[in-house]
């Protein structure tokens, strides 16, 4: 078998691995090298240093970006995960015809234009939205409520609502994969529902909960356009930085020194969840 | 049911109280009928099994015990007591599952700790019973390991650790040992059986492997298309099958019918049948219509000539299979067909294909069952 994959596809291998280096890894390569690259007199000069970067650190208000930029993603991936798993746990508990149904319904969003849902969860919470409607028709206020829109809060809401799927259909996965069998077990060993819950189908679905935080907080730390969308000034994050110094200020080594920096998080936070969600039992 | 044997022999030692009753028990799934009612007693330290072929309702009576089916019918009461409204994980005894069921995710130490877990055992106690527990399944090396470490016997011992660490006076087995080969089947069976008998809990066995029926079972529960078709010991099921059914699937495969009664005595009655008049040992049957007679093939004895029923063949073909040889025969006048299953002897000659033969069997050695139609 292995003789054979090594010698009898090496055309197809070559292939491949050319579309990797040549489509995906030279372009982001080259594109990060821009950040060690200073810009003098508004010119990019081709002398490699580390000035981007010392810049960065030593700039408080990037650090201070950085770091609520960090906590929102933290706030969204913690908040998805409690709600994304009732949501799952839910779906999962429905019979088979109604499961498959709710799970479609929530990869509909998937396919759907990213700022198109951002500017639907405009709509639901601007002042005439869906959201105060709501809370004046249930008499939760008198009047509309301004402070839902144009702040940190409403980038919370709308990103933990439009990457709410990232985070459910994982842990669907990881429950559906749960043999029925060792949840009678679990019963016939004398095992309340709650005990199960707590000492079985927790544990067992703990992975993909893993793998969907880990997609909320990557994809949440690097978003740009939700923050520029609905967060107004106070919501200035990292992502919106990063925009900034590559479509207004045309600095783009800053921008890639910027870049670096959140990939860094990106691949630390996703080698520290394949930990996680790799747990010993499951060679 | 109107067996055509008097012979109840299926209720052994008198004095033992049965365990867990079961009165009218039906299940039915919306059309069909996968068991229709059905009474069953399982004795207090005994290994029964539930044996049938596939759709046979078997796994759906154990199931249905085990609570995980309702039954649509029926009572079923352990220790006297009705456990119909008792939820799973209230009844008093265990299962071990088909496919074993493991938790993936805790090591064989934790699987089996885990009845004690949920009951709130103190650590210390827990650890001391489930130590005793791997000790009894010889799993005491491999605490440590994760079921997806294991092969399929260790498996299926941590799956029986699990199911005996809280002490139930009965434990259910749904085919535990369907996903093992052959050897390491023979072997489980044996482990079963010794691991049954010094625990002294009772266990209720479903399998469709007779051979294994035959090994492990202190009594059988043959059952076919949602009704029991007899209990019994395995060797009343074995020599004093009541039906044909019952006689095939235990392997006596000579199955003589139309059968007549010709006359009866006190213990012996002649029965004719297509291969001419045969004697027959045993009480005289209560109903005389819709017989068979049924041989075993270890039955027949080639050219004995002091046997009690003799009958005229003509060898059809022999084959030579190790241990024992298999001759086919074809009755000389009707062109029925026998099978012949004799010891293989390397100083004896084997019948010649096509040569005449005359083959005998004691009166003792058949019996008169329930015929096809019913």
């Amino acid at each position: 078998m292995t003789d054979k994959r090594m010698t009898g596809h090496v055309p197809g291998t070559i292939v491949l691995w050319a579309i990797c280096i040549l489509f995906i890894l030279v372009p982001l390569a080259s594109f990060l090298a821009y950040g060690f690259l200073p810009v003098i007199d508004n010119a990019i000069v081709y002398e490699p240093t580390l000035d981007n970067f010392v810049n960065i650190f030593s700039n408080s208000s990037y650090r201070t970006t950085f770091l609520r930029t960090m906590l929102l993603a933290f706030e969204v991936s913690v908040f998805n995960f409690v709600l994304g798993y009732a949501t799952a746990y839910f779906i999962w508990r429905r019979p088979p015809a109604w499961r498959n149904a709710l799970v479609i319904a929530l990869a509909i969003p998937l396919l759907m234009s990213y700022i198109i849902k951002i500017y639907a969860m405009r709509g639901v919470l601007g002042t005439n939205g869906l959201l105060n409607s709501a809370l004046l028709a249930f008499g939760v206020v008198d009047e509309p409520v301004s402070a839902l829109l144009f702040n940190l809060t409403a980038v919370r809401i709308t990103l933990s609502v439009v990457l709410l799927p990232f985070m459910v259909l994982p842990i669907c996965v990881a429950l559906e994969r749960i043999a029925p069998q060792v949840l009678q077990a679990a019963a016939d060993l004398g095992a309340s529902e709650i005990q199960t819950f707590r000492w079985v189908i927790l544990p067992l679905s703990l992975p993909g909960a893993i793998v969907g935080a880990m997609f909320t907080f990557v994809l949440a730390s690097g978003d740009f356009l939700a923050p520029e969308l609905v967060g107004g000034i106070e919501g200035f994050t990292f992502g919106r930085l990063v925009f900034s110094q590559f479509g207004l200020a045309f600095n783009w080594p800053l921008g890639a020194a910027l870049s670096v920096l959140l990939m860094v998080v990106a691949l630390a936070v996703i080698s520290v969840a394949r930990r996680l969600s790799n747990p010993r039992w499951q060679s | 049911m109107d067996a055509p044997d008097t012979d109840s022999r299926h209720e052994v030692a008198g004095d033992r109280t049965p365990l867990l009753r079961i009165r009218g028990l039906g299940v039915r799934f919306q059309d069909f009928e996968a068991i229709r009612p059905l009474d069953l007693d399982v004795l207090n330290g005994e290994f029964l099994t539930v044996l049938g072929p596939s759709g046979s309702g078997k796994t759906t009576l154990l199931r249905t015990i085990a609570g995980f089916q309702q039954p649509t019918a029926g009572r079923i009461e352990f220790d006297g007591r009705d456990i119909a409204d008792v939820p799973i994980n209230r009844r008093p005894f265990n299962t071990v599952f088909q496919d074993y069921a493991l938790f993936p995710h805790l090591t064989v130490r934790e699987n089996v700790a885990f009845g004690l877990r949920v009951r709130g055992i103190a650590r210390a106690t827990r650890d001391a019973r489930v130590e005793d527990a791997l000790g009894i399944v010889e799993l005491e090396d491999l605490g440590d390991r994760y079921p997806a470490q294991l092969s399929g016997g260790q498996q299926q011992r941590t799956a029986l650790a699990r199911a005996m660490i809280c002490e139930p006076r009965l434990i259910l087995l749904d085919e535990p040992l369907a996903a093992l080969d052959a050897t390491l089947r023979r072997q489980m069976q044996k482990f079963l059986k010794v691991v049954q008998r010094r625990s002294g809990i009772t266990f209720v066995f479903v399998t469709h492997d007779q051979s294994e029926a035959i090994t492990v079972s202190d009594r059988i529960c043959v059952m076919r298309s949602g009704s029991i078709e007899q209990i019994g010991t395995p060797r009343d099921l074995y020599y004093r099958p009541r039906s044909r059914f019952v006689a095939a699937f235990f392997g006596a495969s000579n199955i003589l019918e139309p059968c007549r009664i010709e006359s009866t005595g006190e213990d012996t009655t002649m029965v004719s049948t297509p291969f001419g008049t045969i004697r027959v040992d045993g009480p005289p049957p209560r109903v005389r219509e819709g017989l068979a007679l049924a041989v075993r093939p270890e039955a027949l004895v080639p050219a004995a000539g002091d046997a009690c029923n003799r009958i005229e063949c003509e060898v059809v073909s022999v084959s030579f299979v190790g241990s024992e040889t298999i001759t086919e025969l074809e009755h000389s006048r009707t062109r029925h067909v026998l099978t012949m299953k004799t010891r293989s002897d390397p100083s004896t000659r084997q019948p010649v294909v096509g040569s005449r033969l005359e083959v005998g069997f004691d009166a003792a050695a058949c019996a008169l069952v329930k015929g096809a139609r019913e």
